[in-house]
């Protein structure tokens, strides 16, 4: 198991998880699930970002995990992503700095940036308190614009169940 | 991955031969690529190289393609050495970490011993100013200072893994007491006896930073030989400006620095030791990068335009202020401004990506107080670093004449890194 769990890693690691696999404390089963008005679908990368899709499958929001923002330490600052642009799942949209650190974040699916979080260039910190806030004065990093290639990409990524099997495998093998 | 090219390959590690000249040491013979035998080095599962350019912009350059195009599983170690600049992190802000004044008149060269030095080399030494894509905080590089850099998969990052490598390495040289600090710094101790006690004090001699994409992780390190410039490195980095800047991004951290007193050839072999002894690499595995060859090939020459446009190094900085005077925002007590400033001038300024998004500045000498507004106003869009002379720029942003610029625009000149 632990081998297939590093296979895994090493086919899509990401720059986040760089810094997750040390043995850190199992996420907590209470996440800071702000609860959306359209029920909102939350999936998560193995390289620990998530998004929210809207029921009518048209916008979502980014973030990096609970489980990745514990790992990073003190975040110290957050490149955000360029308002306008168009990018691929698994590009590069922006970085945050944690202890000398610059880890990349990247697109969970193929989208178009349409807004982002300024609070989190006054406030960093905030991404280490409530990483998986998608409400107002939360640590979600942007908003999105979805089309179809977006929605396939959706179906790579892990439920909010399989994302917990998933990073206990990771902190198990460490 | 995309594929990569042989002529790539080639391209990067086609040159042996010996890279720090400057330091004759034995080294072990490196296989010779030629066209006929290429070995994909790219795709090996350990490499080593080795650049005897000391560009910074290259040399990062080059470090940022094998960050990008080694294989993802693979452990890749470089090495090299810069000629003198000053390296921020990559979201520091170069008015607060650098003097940029005394960066740019440039490093005088090491008083020699016995007769004075021919005029040539009286010259200052050009002092680079470089921002790298990795984050923490600013260093002073030089030719006694040597560059490590290791190249690994996520699954096997550690902050302090290649550290310790290389503190493993100065202590086989005899440098001991080399450790790794809570800082992921190299440093070692130096016991000053005297006559009334023993003090023990730390020098930091190797520091570290990280940049983590979603294949692959890179950490890379500084480490002080033999530089003959420590003396004006405390100078280079303390900023006129600090205490009227407030920065978003990441702050320095400073420390005692000194050097190992090593030759660049041995600390090169010892670390290729460790790290050979760390991973199982094959004999030919290592290589020398050439500097013509590398700067030919369009991802790196695109890396190095990229490093070195003003846009990078000025306009990534973080969003900052500006203020001549406490504010809410950033309460402390600020020092004194020359005596020939008007006391009633104030500056206030916000700049964001390197351009001034608000500007209050009032107190000037103006023709017609309804001027004043006008000149804030003007300022505002400008960029920072594009503005040569603030004398004159004071005097295009006003409608009106305004008296004796001189003082202020001159302070703020020395303020902004340009000659007051």
């Amino acid at each position: 198991m632990a081998s297939i769990a590093r296979c895994l890693r090493v086919t899509r690691p990401s720059g986040l998880s760089a810094l997750v696999k040390s043995p850190v404390s199992r996420v907590c089963a209470a996440r800071a699930f702000s609860a959306t008005a359209t029920n909102a679908v939350r999936k998560y990368t193995k390289e620990h970002e998530w998004i929210d899709l809207s029921a009518d499958l048209k916008t979502g929001v980014i973030g990096i995990s609970e489980y990745a923002a514990k790992a990073l330490g003190d975040v110290v600052f957050v490149e955000l992503p360029e308002e306008g642009k168009r990018v691929q799942a698994g590009d590069a949209i922006g970085a945050v700095e944690s202890v000398k650190s610059a880890a990349d974040i990247n697109a969970p699916i193929s989208c178009k940036i349409t807004q982002v979080n300024l609070l989190l260039e006054d406030k960093p910190g905030t991404i280490n308190q409530v990483p998986e806030d998608d409400s107002h004065g939360g640590g979600w990093i942007a908003k999105v614009q979805v089309d179809e290639v977006g929605v396939k990409d959706l179906e790579k990524l892990m439920d909010d169940q399989a994302y917990k099997e998933f990073t206990a495998g990771e902190a198990e093998e460490h | 991955m995309p594929p990569i090219r042989a002529s790539k390959v080639l391209a990067l590690c086609q040159t042996p031969g010996s890279v720090y000249s400057a330091v004759p040491q034995p080294r072990p013979c490196h296989r010779a690529f030629t066209q006929n035998h290429d070995p994909a080095m790219l795709k090996r599962s350990v490499q080593i190289y080795h650049s005897a350019s000391t560009d910074p912009y290259l040399n990062l350059s080059i470090e940022h393609h094998l960050l990008q195009r080694s294989a993802p599983e693979s452990y890749v170690l470089f090495l090299y050495a810069n000629r003198p600049c000053v390296v921020i992190g990559r979201n520091q802000n170069p008015w607060l970490e650098v003097n940029l004044c005394q960066l740019s008149q440039g490093l005088l060269p090491p008083p020699s011993p016995g007769s004075p030095p021919p005029p040539h080399r009286r010259r200052p030494q050009v002092v680079d100013l470089v921002r790298r894509r990795s984050g923490g905080g600013t260093v002073f590089h030089d030719g006694g200072n040597l560059n490590w850099s290791v190249i690994c998969p996520p699954a096997a990052f550690d902050r302090d893994r290649h550290a310790e490598m290389v503190a493993r390495a100065l202590r086989g040289l005899g440098v001991g007491g080399a450790r790794v600090n809570e800082r992921h710094d190299i440093v070692v101790d130096d016991a000053a006896t005297t006559t009334t006690a023993t003090a023990v004090k730390t020098f930091k001699v190797s520091g570290s930073a990280y940049k983590l994409t979603r294949l692959r992780s890179l950490h890379h390190g500084t480490c002080l030989l033999s530089s003959p410039n420590l003396a004006h490195v405390s100078a280079l980095l303390r900023s006129p400006a600090e205490p009227f800047i407030k920065a978003r991004g990441v702050e320095s951290v400073r420390s005692a620095i000194r050097n190992v007193g090593v030759g660049n050839g041995k600390f090169v072999a010892a670390v290729v030791r460790e790290f050979r002894a760390m991973y199982d690499c094959a004999a030919d595995a290592e290589a020398d990068v050439d500097e013509d060859a590398a700067r030919g090939m369009p991802e790196i020459a695109r890396g190095v335009e990229e490093l070195k446009s003003l846009e990078w190094i000025y306009n990534q900085t973080p969003q900052f202020t500006f203020s001549t005077h406490p504010t809410e925002d950033d309460p402390r007590p600020r020092p004194p401004l020359p005596e020939t400033i008007p006391s009633q001038f104030r500056c206030h300024l916000t700049i964001r990506h390197g351009e001034i998004q608000d500007a209050a500045i009032a107190g000037l000498d103006y023709a017609d107080d309804a001027d004043a507004p006008y000149v804030s106003q003007n300022l505002v869009k400008q960029h920072l670093n594009r503005i040569v002379d603030w004398r004159e720029a004071l005097l295009l942003a006003s409608p009106g004449q305004l008296g004796d610029i001189g003082p202020v625009g001159g302070w703020l000149n020395g303020m902004f890194g340009k000659t007051p």
